[in-house]
């Protein structure tokens, strides 16, 4: 009885000490991370080098032939030239634009605590709505865009933006810009509102142009968040699914055909679940390049307390 | 004295400028929702109904399923953020507060998933539910979004909860106070905007979830929003007035919740990123 009574008491205060409270604490996260992530993560590489095609069916191993068919399959390839393409110029496009709206909002104007607060609204509406409204004012028979070119008299004929070859990509990607760029452009202006005052006041005792204070002050002075943003920009494009499907489905003729849709289309439309684990490990391994370098940077900021 | 005016007038120009590129759109799919179809369908829009209806809200209750599709994703929305909370504010909590070696690797681990493939989780996620036989039903919806959201919540909970001073959690453990006690007696109810903060961004992310929510809901009456309206969107002859209204539905939870704990959030998310 004694003893038992020891061994409570026992645990009680070492609970209550830090290592053993502290994982405690971050233990069930930590399964379930476990559960969910890492399985999973190995669950896939398994995949990857057997032949299953339904989900559920038991396959055999073929070792790398998924991945050796893999670089040898012109969809396949095609498919990383338009994700690479996608991220790139949705990386750029969106920087762009959330930097130009940072410097806008960075001004002292009416209303600033509103807009400041509210800009974000695009990012927290579901890919829905973006597609809706894509799909709406891109319409060729209903849609404002085509109705704005007739006005203008830029074109007569209807152009259907998101069925052809070479409009598909550029106007998926313009949409996606206008629901990410806010979200940017706070984080921005937040870097940009740390900068000290004196700079500016020297700036101006200088006679500096608004265009100097940018290229000398500004830019600077935020060149080190807009970096961490740059990864999570390219990583977040790469890895974007919903906007892209509900808007074009890949289409036409595997156009917006990136990564993300392509290890969809192949699990779930075609039944080749080996083929599609064996593109999202590639998928993965690529990404993880860019990750490595984004969590080696923002861990040396991250952690200096 | 001129050139000041100018440059007032140019700051007000780009503001409007920037204001209608991210609003107009909204404002446009807000008043489109009460025009009726033949005003909505005509080629030439217009800024402002001629005539009001209700038609196209109604429409989604008389003719498909709407209330269903609302009922599953606010289901699925709230019981992710609930565990999302738990499992994150504990962990935060401990990697913030408490000392032990390898909670650097554990804040890494966690952030690490930040920027984990989804479409990777998809195809083995969906072999072993399917042999869990749970494929199809909201409770795999409800582990795949907790899967995306707690791990991130270490992320977002960091600014506030590193802002917190140690010396009341120190004070009330002088005081005889055990830890569990300190932990939810002194630093959840202070800690309480961050996790507002929290409580928002994963019900955002699973309100906004498509892509498991079509792939592993097969069943129309389990369908979520996001699923249940990308259906009008399939459709030869596209019902753009019950696109609009749906929109407009699925976009006020977030407003809503965003009107009450957006500053917090946006606190966040900047504190998070400029210290970053």
């Amino acid at each position: 009885m004694r003893r038992t009574s020891q061994i409570v008491r026992h645990i009680a205060t070492r609970f209550g000490k830090d290592p053993y409270f502290g994982l405690v604490l971050v233990i069930p996260l930590l399964i379930w991370v476990f559960g969910t992530l890492i399985y999973p993560l190995v669950e896939a590489a398994i995949l990857s080098i057997k032949n299953v095609g339904y989900a559920g069916t038991s396959g055999r191993y073929v070792g790398l032939a998924n991945y050796v068919n893999l670089f040898k399959s012109p969809t396949f390839l095609r498919s990383l030239w338009v994700s690479a393409i996608w991220t790139v110029l949705n990386v750029a496009l969106q920087l762009g634009a959330a930097l130009i709206a940072a410097v806008i909002l960075n001004q002292d104007f009416w209303g600033k605590n509103f807009i400041r607060t509210w800009i974000i609204v695009p990012w927290v509406l579901p890919s829905i709505v973006l597609a809706t409204l894509g799909k709406w004012v891109l319409d060729p028979s209903l849609g404002v865009v085509n109705y704005l070119l007739k006005q203008v008299g830029l074109t007569n004929t209807p152009v259907s933006f998101l069925s052809v070859r070479r409009l598909a990509l550029p106007s998926v990607t313009i949409l996606n810009v206008w629901r990410w760029f806010p979200f940017f452009a706070v984080t921005l202006l937040a870097a940009l509102q740390t900068i000290p005052r004196e700079l500016y006041e020297a700036a101006d005792i200088d006679r500096a142009t608004p265009f100097q204070k940018f290229i000398h002050i500004e830019l600077p002075g935020i060149m080190p968040v807009l970096k961490v943003q740059a990864l999570m920009c390219f990583l977040w494009a790469a890895n974007i699914f919903d906007t892209i499907w509900l808007l074009t489905r890949g289409g036409p003729a595997y156009a917006t055909t990136t990564l993300p849709i392509l290890v969809y289309l192949k699990a779930f439309q075609e039944f080749r679940i080996s083929q599609a684990a064996a593109m999202s490990v590639v998928m993965f391994v690529v990404l993880l390049v860019g990750s490595l370098v984004y969590f080696w940077r923002s861990l040396e900021i991250e952690w200096e307390e | 004295m001129k050139k000041g005016r100018l440059k007032s007038a140019l700051k007000y120009g780009f503001v409007i400028l920037l204001s209608s590129v991210v609003f107009l759109p909204l404002y446009w799919i807000f008043i489109n929702s009460f025009k009726t179809t033949p005003e909505l369908t005509s080629p030439t829009p217009t800024l402002f109904p001629r005539t009001f209806t209700l038609e196209h809200y109604t429409n989604l209750f008389t003719r498909v399923n709407f209330l269903r599709y609302f009922f599953n994703s606010t289901y699925v929305a709230v019981i992710s953020t609930f565990i999302t909370i738990m499992l994150g504010s504990l962990a935060a909590y401990s990697i913030y507060r408490c000392r032990y070696r390898g909670r650097k690797l554990l804040f890494t681990l966690f952030l690490s998933i930040y920027v984990f493939p989804r479409v990777l989780l998809l195809i083995p996620l969906f072999v072993t539910f399917s042999k869990l036989e749970i494929v199809d039903t909201l409770l795999a919806l409800i582990i795949l979004n907790v899967t995306t959201t707690a791990p991130f919540s270490v992320w977002t909970l960091r600014a506030f909860f590193t802002s917190i001073p140690i010396d009341l959690e120190d004070a009330a453990l002088v005081d005889g106070a055990n830890r569990i006690q300190v932990l939810f007696k002194i630093f959840f109810p202070i800690a309480a905007p961050g996790i507002a903060a929290l409580a928002l961004n994963s019900f955002l992310l699973c309100w906004t979830e498509y892509l498991f929510a079509s792939a592993f809901i097969m069943s129309n009456e389990l369908k979520t929003i996001p699923v249940g309206m990308s259906l009008f969107l399939d459709q030869y002859f596209i019902d753009w007035g019950m696109l609009m209204s749906s929109s407009v539905i699925v976009a006020l939870p977030p407003i809503i919740l965003f009107a009450f704990v957006g500053r917090y959030y946006v606190k966040g998310l900047i504190a998070g990123a400029v210290k970053g």
